[in-house]
């Protein structure tokens, strides 16, 4: 008898957190997880912890604000940068049947093995990070979409704002012969001449190369109104600085591989007039940016939200759109949802094309001022202090 | 034809780079049989030695009180000096070991030298796998000549590797130390029974080509605006390649050579529709061509034992 009763107590004892657990659940509305895959340890833990920080604080806004049938709740999962980890990460959610949409990655090789697990068990999934163009415009998953922009796409703002609003309509494009290089040859060509300019000479260089001489001679030679270069940082400053050299005072513009201070200080005096763009704006330049850093610095996160921290809290804002409207059960109708959405968020109007690309290209612009990267607008350039070359 | 005559000139500044590298493998080569693979990483040790002098100086506020053309020969003359007895170091340890040795193991005993200086910089120096900014020591002024553009960079870069030359044939031709150098590489025993001191006249011989080799890389980095701790690689091969083209061991070879070099890659470069990214390709073509056909090289006496 003795033995039994402590049998009870231990059996009363185990019963209550269930009990707890349980009643809690009966409480509130029905659950649903969304889940949310990223590098929050390694090399990009940076942007992957921002990034989740500020999807948390997208669902923690929506449970509050009381609009939802549901209960709203995060599974986030890390991906360390890695496929493998990924693919792994992507299985465990897929396979919770709790989860109605997921949002993943800031690393491009990651996308690419994980949509296809997201294609294939037909759950929504928005990439908030990744940047390869083929995750939207070679698969053209119906369930995958995208909030961040390609590399590829950054030409198109580039195109308008050089060829369209400044006017230089002959141009030589130089990029370099790495992938990057070559979809952004691939990318801006058709645009360019779609915007009316001319296109003189097209070359490729491999990188790590240092003398450009040859080549800009070439060019000199062409008399282009200017000098298009898709690739990064060194070669870009290197072009640059060797363009003066062999006297070919042109316009120098490129896409934002180059956007970083370690070109103006490679390429010295001649970084000056340079012009160049960068995707995103400061968050201060959007609008209902300055409640999101208000709410976020008053939600307690102790890492900053990053550059892609505006995606992730846009990409969380969809989901939950799609699934208060369609429900959590048909996911079908929630990827349907998304892919025709006119979603007004952080980052301005966000809507997909047929792909499940983003058609929200923010970017931007820059010039090489005394040294130092200036927003065009605010630019003595812009204001006629300075001349671009012409 | 002005753009001919500018293509021209960039090949004659990457020959210039080149000739600078070749002349000191064809010192080593004809004063003591030896290839010393690691010769192009030893002239950008001597480029990185002239920066770390560089920071040193701005450091201690020396460009307050010093005029540049004052500090810039001071500058390269002690990169120069440190280099060519690290240089002299390197023999002593690493080449001096094998004299009595088939002339396969010192060649592999340069190449992992060449790796040890290459890790040695990329670990030492802060973020030292990326490409290292090099100060403008140079002058950048230019002025248009007909439909040439002219620049004092290039003018130095020229006039000092047609100089160094000049100074490496009157070195050798007509001092003590040349003679003896000559009488070294000629019958090393012979010359030791003359009184000559073997040790010594080597490491003279590596003081002066490194010192040399040191000049070369300054002027590759002062000519591209940057180095980067594997550039002596390339350089060396590039360097290797033209005195093997010009004739190992002679040295209007290394001139002859380098310009060859130099003509093909800008000219492939240039004339040759999506060449930019073959040139190398183009130029070590060049190099098995002579290797088949003329492996003495344009001007070599004898054929020595291949590499």
């Amino acid at each position: 008898m003795k033995g039994f009763r402590r049998y009870l107590v231990l059996f009363l004892l185990l019963a209550i957190p269930i009990l707890l657990i349980s009643s809690n659940g009966w409480a509130q509305s029905k659950v649903v997880k969304i889940g949310f895959i990223g590098p929050l340890t390694g090399p990009n833990a940076a942007q992957g912890v921002g990034a989740r920080n500020a999807f948390d604080l997208a669902i923690r806004e929506a449970n509050a604000s009381g609009k939802y049938p549901f209960k709203f709740e995060m599974v986030a999962l890390d991906d360390a940068s890695d496929p493998a980890t990924g693919v792994a990460a992507a299985l465990k959610l897929v396979s919770d049947p709790a989860v109605a949409a997921a949002s993943g990655h800031w690393n491009s090789p990651v996308a690419l093995a994980t949509i296809h697990i997201f294609h294939t068990y037909r759950i929504p999934f928005i990439v908030w990070g990744a940047i390869h163009p083929d995750i939207t415009g070679f698969y053209k998953y119906p369930g995958v979409n995208r909030v961040a922009p390609t590399l590829v796409q950054e030409n198109g703002p580039l195109c308008d704002w050089v060829i369209g609003e400044l006017g230089y309509k002959s141009i030589s494009i130089i990029s370099d012969t790495s992938s990057y290089g070559e979809m952004n040859l691939k990318a801006f060509r058709p645009m360019a001449e779609a915007k009316g300019a001319k296109i003189l000479s097209v070359d490729s260089v491999t990188v790590g190369t240092t003398d450009f001489r040859p080549i800009l001679t070439k060019v000199k030679g062409l008399n282009p109104d200017g000098l298009y270069f898709g690739g990064v940082v060194m070669e870009g400053a290197l072009i640059r600085d060797q363009m003066e050299k062999v006297g070919l005072k042109k316009l120098f513009f490129a896409i934002s591989g180059i956007k970083d201070d370690k070109f103006l200080e490679v390429a010295g005096p001649s970084g000056e007039g340079v012009l160049t763009i960068k995707p995103g704006r400061p968050i201060d330049k959007l609008e209902g940016g300055t409640r999101f850093v208000r709410a976020y610095e008053g939600a307690g996160y102790r890492e900053p939200f990053g550059a892609y921290g505006p995606n992730a809290y846009d990409s969380a804002g969809i989901i939950i759109e799609a699934i208060s409207k369609t429900g959590a059960e048909d996911k079908a109708a929630i990827s349907k949802y998304i892919r025709g959405i006119k979603y007004k968020g952080l980052m301005g109007e966000t809507s997909f094309d047929a792909t499940g690309q983003t058609t929200n290209v923010m970017v931007s612009r820059f010039v090489g001022q005394a040294g130092k990267w200036v927003t065009w607008e605010e630019s003595e350039y812009h204001k006629g202090a300075r001349q671009l070359p012409k | 034809m002005a753009e001919v005559l500018q293509q021209l000139i960039n090949a004659l500044l990457l020959g210039c780079t080149y000739t600078l590298i070749a002349i000191g493998f064809n010192l080593f080569f004809g004063a003591l049989n030896v290839v010393h693979f690691s010769h192009g990483d030893v002239c950008i040790l001597g480029a990185f030695m002239t920066l770390i002098l560089y920071g040193l100086a701005k450091f201690l506020g020396v460009l307050t009180f010093l005029p540049g053309f004052l500090f810039v020969p001071l500058l390269i003359i002690m990169a120069m000096a440190l280099t060519g007895l690290i240089g002299t170091f390197f023999e002593r340890v690493v080449i001096r070991p094998f004299r009595y040795a088939p002339l396969l193991m010192v060649l592999v005993a340069t190449v992992a030298l060449g790796m040890v200086i290459r890790e040695t910089v990329r670990l030492s120096f802060p973020h030292g796998s990326n490409p290292q900014i090099f100060p403008r020591i140079l002058p950048q002024a230019s002025f248009q000549w007909g439909g040439v553009l002219l620049r004092a960079d290039n003018l130095i870069i020229f006039g000092t590797t047609i100089f160094l030359i000049s100074m490496m044939f009157l070195l050798i031709k007509r001092t003590r130390i040349g003679a003896a150098i000559r009488a070294v590489s000629q019958d090393t025993e012979a010359a030791a029974m003359m009184g000559i001191n073997i040790d010594r006249t080597v490491a003279a011989t590596f003081l002066i080509g490194s010192a040399l080799g040191a000049i070369a890389g300054i002027l590759i980095g002062a000519y591209n605006n940057i180095i980067r701790f594997d550039m002596g690689l390339m350089g060396g091969v590039k360097g290797f390649s033209a005195a093997v083209v010009g004739g190992l061991g002679n040295v209007y070879g290394a001139i002859i050579g380098g310009l060859i070099l130099g003509v093909v890659e800008t000219f492939a470069a240039a004339f040759i529709p999506g060449g930019t990214p073959y040139t190398d390709v183009f130029a070590f073509l060049v190099v098995i061509f002579f290797l088949v056909f003329k492996p003495s090289g344009i001007l070599g006496e004898k054929v020595y034992e291949k590499v």
